[in-house]
């Protein structure tokens, strides 16, 4: 009896706890459907119809989806650029980003003037950036062929060539690796100071050390960065905005037309603003299938302190 | 323990999750930024307190240069009557048009928006501006525009925007290094032949590089421009409409500038172009080039950076004798975004703009070529031989507007030009493919 009595009072305590959690949460969650789920259901709905923004926006069912697949070159032209964007520089970025850390965790003297110099770049951003890296990448003037030249390299025609101009932006993605760095150097810190002491004592080098116990503790974050990078990377736009050749978005030869741009310029230069929205969903459908697949596959490798399995 | 695992990982679940939701919704992030302008907000519903009208005017004319003129042309306008008051508010030219779209799509558009001359008729379809025709036929202003402009406005044949001002590409040339080279600096050569045989004299080299290169029509223009010279003022489309991006003529262009460029060497050409961008830099001030294709608004730059340079200007080479000296112009438009609570007063404002006081100030004080024929023919202006060759050059400039049926279509020419001339495309197989693809594009928006 009197147990049923408890428990009654602890559920409903329960209940009282959960309502006011809602209520602390109810400004996200209102601002969150108002502002995220709405639009985005809207953005679902404008996919099946001719939307222009101003004038029309009449159901045309799968339209859209059919230009896109069937009838639309720049369509694959700008999906296959973004994924050898994705899948060259996420890995390079994550191992950048984790080499830099592990180099600068390091106790020297002025370690802290390193650290600072190589973040620096993952702070600077937008247009800037990008006009300093087209003066560094100019093939016959710029700093990068002149110091491949040193090394009896002749160096490509990076923004010019349409088979470099992915690796330039690529290379240039790598020069703000910092910010990555920045986590894997707090997450370096955090390994436990006697996993290192209890793998000497087994007679673990330098290597051995950091694949069995560095490596397999900063796991979680290695993730983290690579699920946000591979997000991230999907949504590349502004560089091949920017730096296409004589400022025509995505030159030359479309070899910078990312799918985003390709979606922006279908938006908002000819207005066809459901068939972008057919883009945005597509593309939302690719990184929720990969995302899921990082989740799966993480089971493999990553490795939660407090060891859930 | 045990439970605090598996927290942690459903939360990397949703995090993971939520993120990816920031591929749909990325693009509402980008376009923030405020007015830089200055449009104050103390009137309700459009009216001042003093009951006048207030009208927006929204343009992206914020340097230093160009804002005090837009301003002082407001300024008058305010003055010379009591019922409307014109506020200017300058936004970038990156966010102008978006921001413009959205109020327009928001039914709070501003009433008055300069924009540009060669979208006119996709905003008329698309209901973003005004038909203006009850006005026009009002005020009877359609006969003060050069009729190459008139068109560009005009949407099944009715008028949705007044043209503003436009420009039109000329060749720039170096009057000392023709001399230097033995050629008649009063001259010009009239073919493409011609010009590339007077060009191969004014190169000089020291070694296998150049030093000074004559002429490359890749320097400040490229296909685009020399198509339609040589396709007798026509741009990719014909008088109906069907797209003919691999017309001989069009073609011929092409071999034209690969010919200059096997002469003179793909890399030397490149590394002048990489010089480019600067105005103090620029290769036809510094003397680094003899012949130089710009728009007629170059002039302002060697007047201000180019102290004693003697030069000339002339109309572009024609393909064959007497096959036409066309050129291709540009510009803006003043229009009545849709939605505007006061159109009736806002064309008040469009009429002034394009009248002969505000077009002569306005070409006085730019160098612009403007849209008004009055105010270009203007005795002061003429006297300067490079605006009276602007004008008259007007004669052979085309615009270009983009077509509805395929708004895009540049963005499948370019890339076969690039094809072409990086040598991975024959001109013929790159021309057929941008033609292909063209004509799918359209079968698409059909």
């Amino acid at each position: 009896m009197a147990r049923t009595a408890a428990s009654s009072q602890g559920s409903s305590l329960r209940r009282r706890e959960a309502w006011q959690g809602y209520v602390f949460a109810s400004p996200w969650i209102v601002g969150f459907l108002l502002f995220t789920a709405g639009p985005l259901l809207f953005s679902l709905y404008a996919s099946f119809t001719n939307y222009d923004i101003t004038s029309r926006m009449d159901w045309i069912g799968m339209q859209n989806y059919d230009t896109m697949f069937n009838h639309d070159p720049l369509f694959w032209k700008s999906l296959r650029n973004t994924l050898y964007f994705v899948v060259i520089s996420v890995p390079l970025q994550t191992a950048g980003g984790l080499l830099l850390a592990v180099i600068l965790n390091r106790k020297v003297a002025g370690i802290r003037l390193f650290r600072t110099v190589f973040y620096l770049p993952s702070i600077l951003s937008g247009v800037g950036v990008y006009v300093l890296w087209m003066m560094l990448l100019s093939p016959s003037a710029g700093l990068v062929n002149l110091m491949l030249s040193w090394v009896g390299i002749d160096g490509p025609a990076w923004l010019t060539d349409p088979a470099w101009t992915k690796n330039a932006v690529i290379l240039m993605k790598i020069w703000g690796a910092g910010g990555m760095m920045l986590l894997y150097l707090a997450s370096l810190q955090s390994v436990p100071q006697q996993l290192y002491e209890a793998a000497e004592l087994d007679g673990a080098g330098k290597l051995r050390k950091f694949w069995h116990v560095t490596l397999p503790m900063i796991t979680p974050v290695i993730f983290f960065e690579i699920v946000t990078g591979m997000i991230g990377g999907f949504q590349i736009f502004q560089e091949g905005y920017v730096m296409g050749y004589n400022n025509d978005p995505g030159a030359p030869m479309n070899s910078l037309l990312f799918y985003n741009l390709h979606m922006f310029l279908k938006a908002f230069k000819v207005f066809d603003m459901g068939y972008a929205m057919a883009m945005a969903w597509f593309l939302f459908l690719i990184v929720l299938v990969l995302t899921l697949i990082n989740l799966t596959l993480s089971k493999f490798w990553v490795h939660y302190e407090g060891g859930e399995r | 323990m045990m439970k605090f695992g598996k927290n942690r990982k459903s939360w990397a679940i949703i995090l993971a999750i939520l993120c990816s939701f920031s591929v749909l919704t990325a693009c509402s992030g980008g376009t923030s930024g405020g007015p830089a302008g200055t449009a104050s907000t103390n009137e309700t519903n459009g009216k001042s307190e003093d009951g006048k009208v207030v009208l927006n005017y929204w343009t992206w004319w914020g340097s230093e240069t160009r804002r005090p003129i837009v301003e002082k042309l407001v300024d008058d306008f305010n003055k010379s009557q009591d019922k409307i008051i014109v506020k200017h508010s300058y936004y970038p030219f990156s966010d102008i048009f978006t921001k413009e779209l959205a109020a327009v799509s928001a039914g709070n558009p501003p009433d008055i928006m300069m924009n540009d001359i060669n979208t006119v008729q996709q905003r008329a379809s698309k209901k973003q501006a005004i038909n203006l025709s009850k006005y026009v036929e009002q005020s009877k202003v359609k006969d003060r525009f050069f009729p190459e402009l008139w068109n560009t406005v005009l949407y099944q044949g009715e008028p949705y925007a007044l043209p503003f001002n436009t420009d039109t590409r000329m060749m720039f040339y170096n009057k000392d290094d023709f001399k230097a080279a033995g050629l008649d600096p009063e001259k010009f050569p009239t073919t493409w032949e011609e010009l590339d045989k007077v060009a191969a004299k004014l190169d000089k080299k020291d070694g296998d590089k150049y030093t000074h290169i004559g002429y490359s029509p890749q320097f400040n223009s490229d296909w685009n421009l020399l198509q339609l010279n040589f396709d007798q003022g026509r741009n990719f489309f014909d008088e109906n409409g069907k797209p003919v991006v691999n017309a001989p003529a069009k073609a011929e262009a092409m071999q034209y500038i690969l010919d200059n460029a096997k002469r003179l060497g793909q890399s030397n050409i490149d590394a002048f172009k990489a010089d480019f961008g600067s105005k103090q830099a620029n290769p036809f001030i510094a003397g680094k080039v003899s012949i130089w294709t710009d728009v007629t608004n170059f002039y302002t730059q060697i007047r201000d950076y180019g102290q004693n340079l003697n030069f000339g200007v002339a109309p572009l080479p024609e393909n064959k004798p007497d096959s036409g000296h066309y050129s291709v112009g540009g510009g803006f438009v003043i229009e009545i975004p849709y939605g505007s609570k006061h159109p009736d007063e806002a064309f008040e404002f469009l009429k002034y703009m394009t009248d002969v006081q505000a077009q002569t100030y306005w070409a006085q004080k730019n160098f612009d070529n403007v849209a008004n024929k009055e105010a270009s023919n203007n005795p002061e202006l003429q006297k300067n031989p490079v605006y009276k060759a602007s004008v008259d050059n007007l004669a052979v400039t085309k615009m270009t507007p983009n077509p509805l049926f395929a708004p895009d279509y540049i963005n499948l020419i370019n890339p076969q030009r690039d094809a072409i001339m990086l040598g991975e495309k024959s001109v013929q197989d790159g021309l057929n493919q941008a033609q292909a693809d063209v004509e799918k594009l359209i079968s698409n928006n059909k």
